[in-house]
């Protein structure tokens, strides 16, 4: 009973409300109401079937605004529920671009002035010419000074669909909304989250101007605090006060970047050390776009073609073809071959990604950033070029196996073709295998697996055409000494390969760098030559020691301290970091990695400053640089000694006496300041 | 550029000593003392042992007539007083500005609106407002019978002045009060509030 009573209290008042706020006759396409006018206008005095434009005009009082799509601290973005006739649809609504109105203690995103909210309204092609259509749209607003005043209305637009066009009265406010339209193009960017900011950082430079940042989520940023924005040698960031509601979460952020006058679109992906390290590539394109996915995949496809012209999977084939041509089967058998083919190419995709993850949990993330993982894979083609050019071990062991099971034609021996085809060919299959494990070491698990089903569709193939149209089978091409031919032409690919992950490591690194992996490649092909000369034990063992030391070389210039930091910087470490603050001197230690935007940010804005290095400069301070790019234990230990399981972490220590850690994002005066202190803590002990 | 950078720095050093986190949920909730429409002192530490929700409001703001109108804000303030728990409903409207009310204001709006509050209280000064960072009205929190704050945020799910949203939205008080009573931790402990802004002194 009370809740009828309820319901219908509420539907009376849903009654009074909307009379009263909908003062209007029906089919208007504008509303007058308090401190608002709204009105439903057209581009074209006509509609045409494609694309009409239409947009809902708000006009607010002088000092009233009405909001962006993201309100910010308080009120509601304008709402338009569509009501169309058939063969009608409405797209989204194009926001103009806002500005940020503060609001007493709290900051609000909207317009002040009139605005058009543009909106695509699709005709279909059958819609007749000469049909009259009511377009409508059920409108809710909030119209506010400092107060608020929620209104509703539905206004309606009546026009005929014609084949002659004419731009409408309201015509010239569509030209002028394109105006205060951001980018089409959205671009992507990184954030991070510290205790309490969040940063964006764009990998591009922005002209100068104010910048603003406008989140789509209302629970994002502190709207009220304000935005940093700090343009370095190649990006642009962004440093804003986190909101109170933020939540983690590890979906895309989207904002809006702003100067007044000109705009764009943001998706921003969460930055860890992986995803930080794929988008972060300096030479590599490893942000993989949908197109490159399907040219890897096609590539893919067409070297699991060429797979079938190798030496030892060619002859197997031939008498398969042979032997299969003079029964003819069932659909299920003739699938049964590719069948094999893919559950094995998926196995060892499976393989591959299970691998990755392993190695991902022990810490070792194989990355095209990592130096050490592309000269790795500088090693590993060389060495494919080198089994090309019949130059490394790669015998044919396996060949020989199931030779009965291939001449034979039900499902489960086609099936099993299938499989030996992939395990016995492997030999020779292990360039092509290589290249895509290559690009799967680095790529997401769903692109890993489409490349590797590609590579199997394109290997499994020419024999299950064959098995459709048997009469093709006089076209295949006959075994012969070409096939060695082109085995060894196929080696020079691979050197084309090895040149460019030269050039990539080259980037990464330094010359000499470079100069001691092509080294340790000289190195690699001694030691197959050796093993190839000879066949004594010791020969063959002095071999893969010349090879592991090969690859050794690169790896020690790497790991040797870089040359490049200041004279005055030291690099992280436990014991000295004890024995200069037992010495009562002062230490700042700052722990950072290359893929954290926060620590670049502070670098380039506090510890470049030349009251930083004055500071420094004192014979009692010390700067301690700890690198947690490739993550390792002992900085794992002192992270988690102040409750940090990340970087940056700054702390300056004066002595044994006490410690300050620094917040998150720094200023060059609050370093100085925690290093004046410090010394002058360390001063008056001594 | 330098310039720029630096200035943009100090002004962050500056904005970031200002906000000051007042409030944390899962800690104890500040004490404060406000005057009823009784003209009665009431602080939040003569409840002791008892669950306390505090509403902010203002009665001419849509989003709160959205609730009262409605009659959801009553059924929660009916239903959650019933069972011993304190409504507190806060005015934070400074004078002058819009939804500030006198005492005998206050009492007929109960009346008119056959609410039921614990008690109506006034800030004119906006000093709890602000200690408890509240900043829409209506603006929400729960206080469990320690003294701990467990909820503070939006009253629902759904931003919008149109009363029909009630019914598809989660309440997040009702939806607290209920963890809280099963002695589960809360879903949601801290939720972006909507409504319109409060007309604090300044």
């Amino acid at each position: 009973m009370i809740n009828h009573i309820k319901l219908s209290c509420l539907f009376l008042w849903l009654i009074c409300f909307h009379t009263v706020a909908e003062p209007t006759a029906r089919n208007t396409d504008q509303a007058t109401q308090p401190h608002i006018q709204v009105r439903l206008v057209s581009e074209f005095a006509q509609l045409k079937p494609g694309v009409n434009w239409f947009g809902i005009w708000l006009r607010p009082d002088p000092e009233w605004h009405t909001y962006w799509r993201n309100p910010g601290d308080s009120g509601e973005p304008p709402k338009i529920d569509w009501i169309l006739p058939e063969g009608v649809s409405a797209g989204e609504i194009q926001w103009p671009l806002p500005s940020k109105i503060p609001i007493a203690h709290l900051v609000n995103y909207g317009y002040e002035n009139h605005s058009l909210l543009m909106v695509p309204l699709t005709l279909s092609d059958e819609v007749k010419y000469g049909a009259t259509l009511d377009i409508s749209a059920d409108l809710s607003w909030l119209v506010c000074k400092e107060d608020c005043i929620p209104g509703w209305a539905t206004l309606t637009k009546t026009l005929k669909v014609a084949s002659d066009h004419q731009p409408s009265a309201q015509a010239g406010l569509f030209d002028e909304a394109r105006e205060q339209l951001p980018d089409e193009v959205v671009k992507s960017a990184r954030y991070e989250i510290t205790d309490n900011k969040v940063v964006l950082q764009l990998n591009e430079l922005l002209p100068d101007g104010d910048w603003l940042l406008f989140p789509f989520s209302s629970s994002i940023l502190n709207h009220a605090g304000a935005i940093q924005h700090i343009e370095t040698a190649q990006s642009s960031t962004f440093v804003g006060a986190k909101s109170d509601y933020f939540t983690p979460s590890q979906n895309s952020l989207r904002f809006l970047v702003s100067d007044g006058q000109t705009g764009f679109y943001v998706k921003a992906q969460m930055n860890n050390a992986v995803a930080g390290e794929v988008l972060q590539a300096k030479n590599v394109s490893a942000t993989f776009t949908y197109t490159t996915i399907l040219v890897s995949m096609a590539m893919a496809f067409i070297g699991g073609v060429i797979l079938n012209l190798m030496p030892c999977v060619l002859p197997i084939l031939s008498i398969k073809a042979l032997s299969m041509q003079r029964t003819s089967q069932s659909t299920a058998v003739k699938l049964a071959y590719a069948s094999g083919v893919l559950v094995s190419f998926s196995v060892f995709a499976l393989i591959i990604i299970a691998f990755k993850h392993s190695g991902s949990t022990l810490g070792w993330g194989f990355h095209m950033q990592s130096p050490v993982v592309v000269a790795a894979l500088a090693f590993l083609f060389t060495f494919i070029a080198a089994a090309l050019f019949d130059m490394a071990p790669a015998g044919n062991r396996l060949a020989g196996i199931g030779q009965g099971f291939i001449q034979q034609n039900g499902f489960t021996s086609q099936f099993a073709t299938g499989v030996l085809a992939v395990v016995v060919a492997s030999p020779c299959t292990a360039p092509f295998m290589a290249a895509a494990l290559g690009v799967a070491l680095v790529s997401s698990d769903m692109i890993t697996l489409a490349i590797f089903l590609s590579l199997g569709l394109g290997f499994a193939l020419p024999l299950s055409v064959l098995f459709w149209l048997p009469g093709l089978t006089r076209k295949i091409p006959k075994p012969g000494p070409w096939m060695s031919t082109f085995r060894q032409f196929l080696a020079f690919p691979m050197l084309a390969t090895v040149i460019w992950l030269l050039w990539v490591f080259g980037n990464q690194t330094s010359p000499m760098a470079m100069m001691a992996l092509l080294g340790g490649l000289l190195i690699l092909f001694f030691a197959l030559w050796l093993y190839r000369r000879t066949q004594r034990t010791f020969a063959h063992v002095a071999a893969l020691m010349f090879a592991v030391s090969g690859f050794l070389v690169p790896l020690f210039v790497l790991t040797s301290p870089s040359t490049d930091s200041q004279a005055t910087t030291l690099a992280f470490n436990k014991q000295q970091l004890a024995a200069l603050r037992q010495d009562n001197q002062v230490v700042i230690v700052n722990m950072t990695a290359d893929w954290c935007i926060t620590c670049k940010v502070n670098e380039q804005v506090a510890f470049t400053s030349s009251a930083f290095t004055q500071a420094l400069a004192q014979p009692q301070v010390h700067y301690m640089v700890g690198d947690w790019t490739n993550k390792n234990d002992e900085i794992l230990g002192y992270l988690n000694q102040y409750q940090r399981s990340g970087v940056p972490l700054y702390v300056v220590y004066a002595g044994e006496q006490s410690k300050e850690v620094l917040p998150q994002i720094l200023t060059p005066d609050l370093v100085v300041k925690a290093i004046t202190k410090a010394v002058n803590e360390v001063n008056d002990e001594n | 550029m330098k310039i720029k950078m630096w200035l943009a720095s100090v002004m962050l050093g500056c904005s970031s000593m200002l906000t000051n986190a007042a409030v944390d949920i899962d800690k104890q909730a500040p004490d404060f003392s406000l005057t009823n429409t009784q003209g009665e002192q009431v602080s939040l530490a003569d409840f002791k042992g008892k669950t306390v929700i505090l509403e902010w409001t203002n009665h001419l703001c849509p989003y709160v007539q959205k609730h009262y109108n409605s009659e959801n804000m009553q059924d929660l303030q009916k239903s959650y007083t019933d069972e011993d728990v304190v409504w507190l409903t806060i005015i934070s409207s400074a004078p002058g500005k819009q939804g500030h009310v006198s005492a005998a204001e206050a009492v007929k709006l109960t009346e008119d609106r056959n609410a039921s509050p614990s008690h109506v209280l006034f800030d004119e000064s906006g000093e709890v407002g602000k200690m408890y960072a509240a900043k829409t009205t209506p603006h929400m929190y729960i206080i469990d019978d320690s003294g701990m704050l467990r909820y503070a945020g939006a009253i629902d799910s759904i931003k919008s002045a149109n009363p029909a949203d009630i019914a598809k939205a989660d309440n997040y008080v009702k939806m607290g009060m209920t963890s809280l009573a099963s002695g589960e931790e809360l879903q949601y402990k801290k939720t972006a509030p909507y409504g319109c802004s409060i007309k604090y002194k300044s």
